[in-house]
């Protein structure tokens, strides 16, 4: 009696398990994009001047809804590269920094955007390093996948 | 293949009969691996599990002999005339004390047999069969564990999913205290040393204390020498892929009661090579200079003594071991972090370590007494650890860190993270037997003490004290039936120490600050567990059933971290208030036995009220953050359930069969990430082997040729940061057997992993998340040799 109950019970516990596998939820599961193509700026490998506003501009989109978005200026005069490109540009020689320029910047999005064109006026200080920089992108979603994107820009 | 197909041939020119024997002790009890050979003549046969050997022979008459280790040595003679023997060789064991020692093959399968959890038992030929590049690498063949890997030589356990401070590593009675929550080190255990490992999985809090709520990996103290013996043995290893190459030699002597028993491991490797000679992290393409790896080489060494006195009723014995690795990580990425690297100074050669690259030291010390008196049987266990473990990497100014490093740091520039951990432990259990109940009272109790060093900061330096004590009993109810119920109390302190940044960070008014990362934090904890099971034994069939609760105590990066983890880009945030970690779990198995059939199926569900976990939010943190995307300690309620299924089949005296089977589910019924799983679950996967064991082959025992075909379905099922993974198709071929150099047997084994190169994604690999491969094809051959100085014939 014994014997046949138990595989029965085994059986039904899977049969249960596997019922509940089909109540799951549609869950995002795809990264934001950063679209750093035509109207963008800046670019991989993109010149900007030092003492001068430059406005940073990118197509930013979800398949769900927006998180938030962060920048990241910072020299790269050891060549030590975060680069997410395809192409890599010229480097300048490796250098000692004397004062590299740095801008760490988040900017919350507002709620319930699946696209977002970001448009931020960035000022370069006047008396900074010339050289090879990385401006990084850092975009998430509401539901916490990020994307990075890491551009090689000089500052002249 | 060639050679091998002309071997077979060999064996059968003469009409030959089968010799069907049994080897048993004094008391009737089936003997394993005992050799028996045919004298004068180099044919040897081990007998199996059940004792049983089998010779292959023409007609005439014969010698066989058995000298076994504790036993009287024996000769017998047979006689085959035309028909097919059968023989009992029945062994008179000379000394009591090693009687223990011989018999323990069958003590293993009443282990199995009276356990209400889930547990395997591997031995040293398992390991020196499935030889991996860590000992939880060679586990992983075992349905339900896998492992957390990074590079070719260090993982860590993942049992049924769950890792990292959720699974307890015991090592000869004292759990084994290294960084358990990191996933870029492996673990600190010299697979050479081990014997015999047992496997729990399930929630095994009661007996393992805190920490064990996923299950537990118990490496048993090697078995002590026989008493007037005095030898040892050399291994031999060397590996294709990564060009490893290593030894471990091992010395022992016993007088009668005097023991020790000495081992010495090293091995060093190269870079490993992935079925690719190109990879990119993220778009950025990185070429790999044939097919290795930059900068993933690295070495090991191991010393072990153990040294103890040994009497009927007393044993104390000293554990002495220290392990030592030094290895380099990827040198293209370090985490995330996409690193522009100089190629010809890395390629130059593949055995060279330049940085990233990390070092880890684990000593330690233990003694463990057993005392019988009566019907107790009382143990004791003291311990000493130090697990010291250093990351170098180039400076790099993260967020606002000074551009150049300032030449008045007292932390060397190349040295990123420090952690240095002192743990003294304390084990005591006795043993009771009263009528049909086997009582078990126990307590443990742990003092760490945890320092840190680095330019960089993820977890502050914390002090923990805990104390649990149990009860545990099993109640013979009848021979078929046993009942099992166990309590247990823990209390827990946890002191975390205060950390400030040594450089100023950018405050949001524009001013300057010295960021406080970790404010000074005591917490208490208290838990009460509990476990009930019971075990049916009728016959061919085996039924077990266990419910119990687990906890575990949260740890010093989940209550403290605060800092920027810049190879992952997140700021990781601990969350003071965190409760201890409860888990709730069923466990089941019916498994069903006979000569040739084994399947076993091993359902389980788990519950967790509050599951700890590093949620990754979509918020950037300006200030403690630098810019990057916060990662927050959270706790949410978690279901799991999956289980293992394993089928044998033996069919005819030569080749064998099995399949293992193994499926999770985990989902989050609550919190930020509800509906989504939990971080590295592992996909579901499915093994088939086939194995010939010829009788005789060349004259020789132990011979054997296996294939295993493992399918592992994709993993779709993801949490953020993860990435979905394709699932993928393996073949690894093992071969080994016995030779006999004199009188010394020698053991060579071989195995061809990742048969055909295949190029694939480990979904629980470190380095899963900037897709790299695993290792391509890798020839991994191993030879044993042991020697004895006194020969007893």
């Amino acid at each position: 009696m014994k014997k046949q109950q138990f595989p029965l019970l085994v059986l039904g516990l899977l049969l249960c398990f596997s019922a509940c596998k089909k109540e799951n939820e549609a869950i995002d599961t795809e990264y934001p994009v950063i679209d750093v193509s035509a109207a963008a700026f800046p670019q991989q490998c993109s010149v900007i001047k030092r003492g001068e506003k430059f406005v940073f501009k990118a197509k930013l989109s979800d398949n769900a809804e927006l998180g938030s978005v962060s920048i990241d200026i910072h020299h790269n005069f050891d060549h030590h590269n975060h680069s997410t490109e395809v192409n890599e540009c010229n480097l300048g020689a490796v250098k000692q920094p004397v004062k590299p320029f740095l801008l760490i910047k988040d900017f919350p999005l507002s709620a319930g955007q699946k696209t977002h064109e970001i448009a931020q006026e960035v000022t370069v200080p006047a008396d900074v390093d010339a050289g090879d920089y990385h401006f990084l992108i850092r975009l998430t979603d509401k539901a916490g996948w990020q994307t990075l994107k890491g551009l090689s820009i000089k500052i002249n | 293949m060639l050679l091998f197909s002309t071997c077979f041939c060999l064996g059968s020119f003469a009409q030959t009969y089968l010799v069907n024997g049994l080897v048993t002790d004094g008391s009737h009890h089936p003997l394993a691996g005992i050799t028996v050979k045919l004298s004068k003549t180099n044919v040897y046969a081990l007998s199996d599990s059940l004792g049983k050997f089998y010779f292959q022979l023409a007609d005439g008459s014969y010698l066989i002999q058995v000298n076994a280790m504790g036993f009287h040595p024996l000769t017998s003679k047979i006689v085959v005339d035309g028909k097919a023997v059968q023989m009992v060789l029945k062994l008179q064991s000379h000394i009591r004390v090693l009687k223990e020692v011989t018999i323990k093959s069958t003590a293993n399968e009443e282990r199995m047999r009276e356990e209400s959890l889930n547990i395997e038992i591997i031995k040293a030929d398992f390991i020196q069969r499935n030889l991996g590049g860590s000992l939880m690498n060679t586990l992983q063949r075992l349905p339900g564990i896998k492992t957390i890997g990074i590079g070719s030589g260090q993982s860590k356990p993942l049992i049924r999913g769950l890792g990292f401070n959720r699974v307890v590593v015991v090592d000869k009675g004292i759990k084994h205290e290294g960084q358990q929550w990191g996933a870029d080190h492996g673990l600190e255990i010299d697979q050479f040393a081990t014997e015999e490992v047992e496997l729990i999985k399930g929630p095994a809090s009661f007996a393992y204390g805190a920490d064990a709520i996923g299950g537990a990996i118990n490496i048993k103290a090697p078995v002590m020498p026989a008493p007037n013996s005095f030898g040892g043995d050399v291994n031999l290893i060397g590996k294709s892929n990564n060009g490893l190459f290593g030894t471990s030699v091992r010395l022992f002597q016993r007088k009668e009661r005097l023991f020790f028993d000495g081992r010495f491991t090293y091995q060093n490797y190269g870079d490993y090579r992935v079925p690719t000679d190109i990879l990119y992290v993220y778009d950025f393409a990185v070429g790999l200079h044939k097919n290795y790896l930059r900068n993933t080489a690295g070495g090991e060494s191991g010393i072990h003594f153990n040294a103890g006195y040994v009497t009927e009723k007393f044993k104390t014995i000293f554990y002495l071991s220290n392990t030592y690795s030094k290895s380099g990580f990827f040198a293209n990425a370090h985490g995330l972090e996409p690193r522009r690297v100089d190629t010809e100074l890395h390629d130059a050669s593949a055995r060279d370590i330049m940085m990233p690259s990390q070092q880890v030291n684990h000593f330690k010390l233990i003694n463990r007494s057993t005392l019988v008196t009566g019907n107790h049987h009382l143990e004791l266990e003291l311990g000493y650890q130090r697990n010291f473990r250093q990351e170098y990497n180039h400076y790099v100014n993260h967020g606002y860190m000074p551009a150049v490093y300032p030449a008045t740091m007292n932390i060397p520039i190349d040295l990123e993270r420090e952690f240095d951990k002192q743990v003294y432990s304390l084990m005591a259990k006795n043993q009771v037997k009263l009528g049909k109940h086997h009582l078990q009272v126990g307590l443990n109790g742990e003092i760490q003490d945890n320092l840190i060093n680095g330019w960089s900061f993820l977890v502050p330096a914390f002090q923990q004290k805990s104390l649990g004590l149990y009860a545990y009993d099993k109640f013979k109810v009848n021979d078929k039936l046993l009942l099992h119920g166990a309590l247990r109390y823990d209390l827990a302190q946890l002191n975390l120490f205060s950390y400030t940044d040594w450089f100023f960070s950018e405050t949001a008014s524009g001013s300057q600050e010295k960021l406080l990362r970790a404010a000074n934090l005591s917490r208490n904890f208290n838990s009460l567990v509990w476990s009930v099971g019971m075990n049916y034994n009728a016959g061919l069939f085996e039924l077990k059933a266990n419910v119990g609760k687990s906890f575990r105590i949260p740890i010093a990066k989940e209550l403290g971290a605060n800092g920027v983890n810049y190879h992952y880009f997140s700021y990781e945030k601990g969350n003071p208030k965190l409760d201890p970690e409860q888990s709730y779990q069923a466990d089941f198995s019916v498994a069903f036995k006979t000569e040739k059939w084994q399947a076993r199926l091993s359902p389980f569900f788990n519950y967790f009220p509050n599951y700890i976990y590093l949620n990754p939010t979509s918020a950037h943190d300006y200030f403690y953050g630098a810019g990057n995307q916060v990662f927050e300690y959270a706790e949410s309620e978690v279901m799991r359930y999956g289980g293992e299924a394993q089928v044998k089949y033996q069919f005819g005296k030569q080749w064998g069969s099995e399949v293992l089977v193994e499926y999770l589910y985990a989902r989050q019924l609550s919190g930020d990430k509800k509906g989504y799983t939990l971080p590295f679950s592992p996909p579901a996967s499915a093994l088939f082997n086939l194995t010939y064991s010829p009788q005789k082959f060349l004259g020789n025992a132990d011979t054997y040729f296996s294939l295993d075909y493992r399918i592992t379905s994709a993993q779709n099922n993801i949490v953020p940061p993860e990435r979905k993974t394709a699932g993928y198709n393996l073949f690894n071929f093992q071969a080994g057997m016995r030779l006999h150099i004199g009188q010394y047997p020698l053991s060579i084994s071989a195995q061809v992993q990742n048969v055909f190169n295949t190029r694939y994604l480990n979904h629980t690999s470190f380095y899963r998340l900037i897709s790299l491969p695993e290792q391509g094809r890798n020839v991994v051959l191993s030879v044993k040799i042991p020697f004895n100085f006194k020969h007893h014939p």
